[in-house]
């Protein structure tokens, strides 16, 4: 019954990712500004990582590749991250940095991917002994994004603008709880982990939807 | 003091579609307004103008009133740029 509850969040995490996708492209669609890459990337990886679980907790992935899951997660948090610290540098400047990183970054993930495949037992071990660190590097991830955004919205403060920061608080305590459950595997950890997970990608999901379907109104600059 | 950032063609662009859609109900829109509106010097507007109507997106160089495809493409453009200020990104 738990594992079953768990599961569905996981599986409705990754569709609310996937459907965010489809919002976070655009601005590289309009800009075609590889830095903004980062947004749909992270919340691709993320639906993935997501996705992922259900398999590996419901014992249809091998128990080796338990690993896969915390890997992919851990890249969508630093390409989300590298885009808003890109995001504010001068798009000419920084155009090679940007390039440069994103490319390291997928090689990366190639890598590592490769690396776990072909040699199972070293990744796991490395994976036991690793994931502490690895959770908290997401924690940290996560809070940069969260205090930049909210620094954005002190500079203009403005109603609509303090959700996606409220989100990120939501993502970024959701992964400061998942240290707990590893720590000593607390249920309620584990639980308030996924719930508010889920609150703030449904958050993600509201604002992209009302900036994009509600009838729109022009603000005068 | 305020930086003066750069902005590329694609935010001049916006800008422009966005300042002559505002212009649209006067009887006429007066060029140097515009001009003032978006900051760019007077052969240089006059240049993007035409690079506008050359895309469709405004219906002649002497109305300079915007086309449906004008219309549509500031609708998303704003509605984009808009979607970054939500999630905190910086466009300039």
């Amino acid at each position: 019954m738990y594992d079953e509850a768990r599961i569905t969040v996981e599986i409705v995490s990754a569709v609310i990712c996937f459907i965010l996708v489809r919002f976070m492209i655009k601005p590289y669609g309009l800009t075609r500004e590889g830095r903004y890459l980062g947004l749909p990337l992270g919340f691709a990886f993320l639906g993935t990582s997501y996705a992922i679980v259900p398999f590996v907790y419901s014992k249809l992935l091998a128990q080796e590749l338990i690993w896969l899951p915390l890997l992919i997660r851990t890249f969508a948090f630093v390409f989300l991250a590298t885009t808003y610290f890109f995001s504010k540098r001068s798009s000419k400047n920084t155009r090679i940095l940007w390039n440069i990183t994103y490319s390291l970054l997928i090689v990366g993930l190639t890598t590592l991917f490769l690396v776990g495949i072909t040699h199972p037992q070293f990744t796991l071990q490395t994976y036991f002994g690793s994931q502490l660190y690895i959770r908290i590097f997401n924690v940290v991830c996560l809070s940069y994004i969260a205090i930049y955004t909210l620094k954005e919205h002190v500079k203009e403060p403005d109603p609509t603008t303090i959700w996606i920061p409220l989100g990120f608080i939501l993502l970024a305590i959701s992964q400061y709880s998942l240290l707990f459950w590893y720590l000593d595997s607390s249920l309620a950890a584990l639980t308030g982990s996924l719930t508010l997970r889920l609150a703030g990608l449904i958050i993600f999901l509201l604002v992209s939807y009302q900036t994009f379907y509600s009838p729109w109104k022009r603000t005068d600059k | 003091m305020k930086r003066i950032t750069r902005r590329d063609k694609l935010k001049i662009y916006g800008d422009l579609l966005s300042a002559l859609d505002a212009e649209a109900n006067a009887d006429k829109i007066v060029l140097t307004r515009v001009q003032v509106k978006i900051n760019v010097p007077f052969d240089r507007l006059k240049c993007y103008i035409s690079e506008l109507y050359e895309l469709g997106l405004i219906q002649d160089q002497e109305s300079l009133k915007l086309s449906k495809k004008g219309k549509q493409y500031l609708k998303e453009y704003e509605k984009v740029l808009e979607f970054m200020k939500r999630m905190g990104l910086t466009y300039q």
